[in-house]
């Protein structure tokens, strides 16, 4: 047997002995699976409330009777955010981002209804997942298991027993690194095993869930590094722990939430009040559709009745209200684009901010990983929210169409109390407007997604390794 | 045995841990301005009996007294006339000579006065240079004088001495013993416990031999020479037992 | 020899040590980075409160141009959002709590306000998602780490350096001397977490019984961490030991506890009415084009008599139909928004009762409390929209009901929101 595996043994000996560390690593176990069995039955109740509110309202929507298209364009259609199975590993901003969306005519409603302004306070405490289990819990008890390793044989004087004995100094740490390196792996078991099991689901991608799982393989090795390099710097177990739990807290409690404030401070969003003052001004200035002598919609009219070689709109072989019912859709829309674009841009930024501070904690950079490689970051909320607004568009328009085409526009005018029953179009018409289908991403772009996180935990692991090695090189050395 | 101006008197002494006597009928008075040692091998019961005269253990029967205080009901009262100085000296390394004596001083509910550290620091023998000096540099020996220093400044009837030259070299420990004789001229009542035959010969003026709890032998000084070394080692030897190195 | 005169002493030994001092200043710039960042949060909040009144004079007068041709009172009422909004109050910034996910501005209008009460505004979930960093948050979560730095070596750390036994031995050393310096490193890290606290309290008029509240639960709270340390002190582990076992405690009581709990919680209280009240409310409002407007309106006139003297509807569209067959839709799915809100309430009480046995969640439940920054508050603010959206309804139906034109004058009669 290699020295390397002889120290490595004899550490997790010791470990296993020390009662505390058994109690603590049963305790890991414990809540891994308690989080991996609440995140799951979680995922699956939230997945399958959306699935029956979505029928609901798809068939709420296919039932409506006889009317005027108009009418359907302002009943509106409520769609919903489909929570994707990795959702269950790690459901990243779903709480905080509402999950179902009112669609209607010229106006952008909010997603609304999130778990967060639902749920008591206990919900800003962090929610209880394999994610948050990987990313903040294992690396804590990764330092109290290992923060002795090396510390200690040198406070005990028994590393240069070791080294007398003509242990290499590579040797020793390689051992140490084996042992903490083991404790890691088992650590993370509880959760991959839960992993697998949500892969087992329809619907969950091979690649990501790789990348996921790579994801929290170079975090956990880059605690391993980390805890081995600082139990070989200081001269004291104490020193040792005490550094270590230091970099605990900065690096995974105090900068995930400094970040988004210096982000935030730095990029500043309008709010929804500003923004739906400035769409209101623009639109305005494009074209005052309430003033019948307006220039744009004139020349609007000028423009259509040209199209059709005709000379009033009554000559028109479609509805000129639809028409221009279609003609104000568009113009709306394309400012809710460019307002919703300016936003999303913003929080885009704001949000590399965030993984640009990844550099001074791992801890934001595995989370980016593996909200990004299971598709519930904002991207995929921003996802959702594109969609949401193409098919509000597309949907919105479609009925705009029907109007000028099904409806004529003497009956549209008409102020008679027949004129609106003559206005109304087929109830078989509704079933025939597409349905919404949240279209997630794929593999590729999900997984192309967590490269920058992935790239900044291998800068991470080079740097630490880099760093042991040179610890290694003088260790011993001190007093 | 028991002079009546004894500062410390331990009579019929009885201190059990559980139910293990560890000092079992101790008998014992160590009176003002002069130097006792009580020498005895590893768990012969002498640090319990400095633990007793602190306060820290009580005894189950018997009289423990220390300037007439008992220490058992008012510990406080006690360490007001003890200075004690345990087997390794540990003060602050962060802080220097002075200010370590300052802040012992201060535990012990007495003014530091900087001249008075001064005379002190020099009268343990301390280098004028070392007294700003931060500990962590200092030797044992030099930690010793610091220790020392404070508990002459104390100026208090009774001092209690733990192992006090363990670890110090022949060097130091003769500028030891030098200072231990002045505080003895001074008045007070030094006890000291240590299993240096040698070094206890040279400065205490009574050697109590202490076994499983028990005075074996009580020899006081006698004479220019004192003690005779031979004979006492042999005693010491034979108390102890074959068993013991 | 004084009291006064140890803790100077003690004090210089404190200060000498540098992970005391490092930590102690560690803990002194991360309060006030806290609180800097909760000004900040709770300026930019002011600033946007601020700036609605511009906005909305530029919307409503322009809206109100093209109206005052036809003094049409529905169009008044259906094109005119009227603002509302939640101010921070001065204690805001020590505790965003819900702030930052809630909405603290919202329009409404004289329409359904079911539809519209549930609306958020923009914020980016990424970052809200790790929870605000403010005052709260330094106390909750980080201070008791501070005191497990500057405690847990308390005894152990004199005994591991051999130096227990010369202090205990001397008269003001021993027990007196723990307390001592137990009394001095929790009133350091009190003064640390309180001074720019309070500070920044006075500045922002902060009531004098609320500061002293937050001061008193700053002290509790630590002395609930000082407290666990001591006991864990008393089985006499080695610092190291002492160091683990209580970060292992701040572990569970911090972090797994309350993620555990509101797992436990969400479960038992079981959600789900939101989007079932506003697909319901959606359904009834729509469903009124299929059914005779008579029903409409005597159903309306059987919960509001005061409009039922209104004219019988004519055979054109009339806007007071059309507003009639909103508030039906309110009125209709109210027993749910009730329900809702009972929901919400039910998991918020139960969370409370945890923070009587755990004081993490207490302090927290109690600093968005005392800020008016939680659930309670939001719900509050709710109830205010709801109390004006009423008064905006009457103030829109005198015109509707009664066939009032609604000039460029009449815009400006429209009520305000603060103001009764």
């Amino acid at each position: 047997m290699s020295a390397v595996r002889l120290i490595a043994r004899d550490e997790l000996r010791l470990m296993a002995r020390n009662r505390v560390a058994v109690i603590a690593f049963v305790l890991l176990v414990l809540l891994t699976l308690v989080a991996v069995a609440s995140a799951w039955s979680h995922q699956r109740n939230i997945a399958e409330l959306r699935e029956r509110n979505a029928h609901a309202a798809e068939s709420a929507f296919d039932r409506q009777p006889d009317r005027h298209p108009h009418r359907v364009v302002h009943a509106g259609h409520f769609i919903f955010r489909p929570l994707g199975p990795l959702a269950a590993f790690d459901p990243g901003v779903d709480a905080f981002t509402g999950n179902s969306m009112f669609l209607e005519g010229h106006r952008q409603n909010t997603a609304n209804f999130g778990d967060v302004r639902q749920s008591s306070l206990l919900v800003r405490f962090g929610l209880l997942t394999p994610a948050f289990v990987l990313q903040v819990v294992a690396p804590l008890l990764l330092i109290f298991l290992g923060y002795g390793v090396l510390a200690r044989e040198r406070e005990r004087g028994t590393l240069r027993v070791l080294l007398l004995q003509g242990a290499g100094r590579g040797e020793v740490v390689g051992g140490k690194l084996l042992a903490v390196g083991t404790v890691a792996m088992l650590a993370g078991l509880p959760a991959m095993i839960g992993f697998a099991l949500i892969a087992g689901q329809p619907g969950a991608l091979v690649l990501p869930m790789l990348t996921i799982a790579g994801g929290y393989l170079l975090y956990l090795a880059l605690w391993v590094l980390l805890i081995v390099l600082v139990s070989a710097l200081v001269r004291r177990s104490l020193d040792a722990l005490l550094a270590l739990l230091a970099l605990w807290v900065v690096t995974v409690v105090l900068l995930p939430r400094l970040a988004p404030d210096v982000a935030g401070a730095a990029v500043p969003l309008d709010n929804r009040l500003q923004t739906d003052v400035a769409i209101a001004r623009d639109l305005r200035a494009m074209g005052d559709s309430h003033d019948p002598d307006d220039p744009y919609f004139d020349e609007f009219k000028q423009s259509v009745l040209e199209r059709y070689d005709v000379g009033t709109v009554e000559e028109l072989p479609v509805n000129y209200q639809g028409l221009l019912a279609m003609e104000g859709e568009q113009m709306t829309s394309k400012l809710f684009d460019q307002y919703a674009d300016k936003s999303y841009n913003a929080q885009e930024r704001q949000n590399w901010m965030v993984e640009w501070l990844g550099v001074l904690s791992p801890a934001i950079s595995v989370r980016s990983v593996s909200m990004a490689a299971a598709g519930t970051d904002f991207a995929g909320h921003r996802r959702f929210l594109d969609q949401a607004e193409a098919y509000r568009y597309e949907l919105v328009q479609q009925l705009n169409r029907l109007q000028a085409e099904a409806v004529s526009y003497a009956d549209d005018i008409a102020e008679d109390p027949g004129a609106d029953d003559r206005r109304r179009v087929a109830a078989a018409n509704w079933a025939k407007m597409p349905d919404f289908g949240f279209r997630p991403a794929t593999s590729a772009e999900l997984a192309r997604a967590a490269v920058p996180g992935l790239l900044m935990l291998v800068g991470w692991l080079v740097l630490a390794g880099l760093a042991l090695a040179s610890a290694t090189r003088r260790l011993g050395w001190a007093k | 045995m028991i002079s009546n101006n004894a500062v410390i008197s331990l009579s019929e002494m009885i201190v059990a841990y559980d139910a293990l006597p560890v000092l079992d009928g101790l008998t014992l008075g160590v009176p003002a301005g002069s130097i006792t040692a009580l020498l005895g091998g590893n768990g012969a019961g002498k640090s319990t009996t400095l633990a007793t005269l602190l306060g820290f253990v009580q005894a189950r029967s018997g009289t423990v007294s220390v300037c007439g205080i008992d220490p058992a009901i008012d510990p406080d009262a006690a360490r007001r006339k003890i200075a004690y100085l345990p087997e390794n000296v540990a003060l602050y390394d962060h802080l220097t000579a002075q200010e370590n004596a300052e802040y012992l001083l201060a535990l012990s509910d007495q003014k530091p006065d900087a001249d008075a550290i001064s005379r002190a620091f020099a009268s343990a023998g301390l280098q004028e240079g070392a007294w700003r000096h931060r500990l962590g540099a200092f030797s044992k020996g030099m930690r010793q004088k610091v220790a020392i220093a404070v508990a002459l400044l104390r100026e208090v009837p009774v001092l209690l001495l733990d192992e006090p030259t363990s670890g110090l070299d022949p060097a130091a420990t003769a500028d030891f013993n030098a200072l231990l004789s002045q505080v003895r001229d001074r008045g007070t009542a030094v006890l000291m416990v240590t299993h240096d035959l040698l070094s206890a010969a040279d400065v205490a003026d009574r050697i109590v031999f202490l076994e499983s709890g028990q005075v074996t032998d009580d020899v006081a000084a006698d004479g220019p020479d004192r003690f005779d070394v031979r004979a006492l080692h042999a005693r010491f030897q034979s108390a102890r037992g074959p068993v013991a190195a | 020899m004084g009291e006064m005169n140890l803790l100077k002493h003690e004090l210089r030994l404190l200060f000498r040590q540098r992970l005391t001092s490092l930590s102690l200043m560690l803990l002194a710039l991360l309060t006030v980075t806290s609180i800097l960042a909760g000004i900040a949060e709770v300026d930019r909040q002011r600033a946007d409160i601020a700036a609605i009144p511009a906005a909305q004079n530029e919307d409503i007068s322009a809206i109100a141009s093209w109206i005052d041709e036809d003094k049409d009172p529905g169009s008044a009422a259906y094109y005119s959002f009227h603002p509302t909004w939640d101010e921070p109050s001065p204690l805001a910034f020590a505790a965003i709590g819900m702030r930052d996910v809630s909405p603290y501005i919202l329009r409404v209008r004289a329409l359904s306000l079911e539809a519209q009460i549930y609306d958020g505004d923009t914020f980016n979930p990424e970052l809200a998602l790790p929870g605000q960093f403010d005052f709260a948050f330094v106390l909750v979560f980080l201070a008791p780490l501070f005191v497990i730095v500057l405690f847990h070596d308390l005894v152990s750390g004199e005994r591991e350096a051999r130096r227990a036994r010369t202090l205990e031995a001397l008269p003001r050393g021993g027990r007196a001397l723990w307390r001592r310096r137990s009394a001095l490193r929790f009133g350091l890290l009190w003064l640390v977490l309180a001074a720019p606290f309070t500070t920044t309290a006075i500045i922002e008029n902060v009531g004098a019984a609320p500061i002293a509240l937050i001061l008193v639960t700053i002290a509790a709270y630590l002395f609930f961490w000082v407290g666990l340390a001591a006991l864990i002190d008393r089985l006499r582990w080695s610092s190291v030991a002492n160091a683990a076992t209580l970060s292992a405690a701040w572990l569970v009581l911090v972090l797994i506890v309350p993620t555990l709990a509101n797992v436990a919680i969400n479960r038992a209280i079981p959600v789900n009415q939101g989007t079932e009240i506003a697909m319901a409310n959606q359904e009834v409002v729509h469903g009124a084009w299929e059914i005779p407007r008579e029903d409409t309106m005597e159903r309306f006139y059987a919960n509001h008599p005061r409009w039922s003297d209104s004219e019988p509807l004519g055979p054109d569209f009339h806007y007071k139909w059309y507003f009639a067959f909103h508030q039906n839709g309110d009125e209709a799915v109210a027993p749910q928004a009730r329900a809702y809100r009972q929901g919400l309430e039910g998991r918020d009480a139960h969370a409370r009762a945890l923070g009587w046995v755990l004081p993490s969640v207490g302090v927290q439940a109690l600093l968005t409390r005392i800020a008016g920054t939680d659930l309670t508050a939001q719900l509050a603010y709710q109830d205010r929209i709801r109390a004006f959206h009423e008064r905006l309804r009457n103030f829109y139906y005198e015109y509707l009901f009664y066939d009032r034109p609604f000039g460029k004058d009449d815009f400006d009669r429209a009520p305000r929101f603060g103001s009764s």
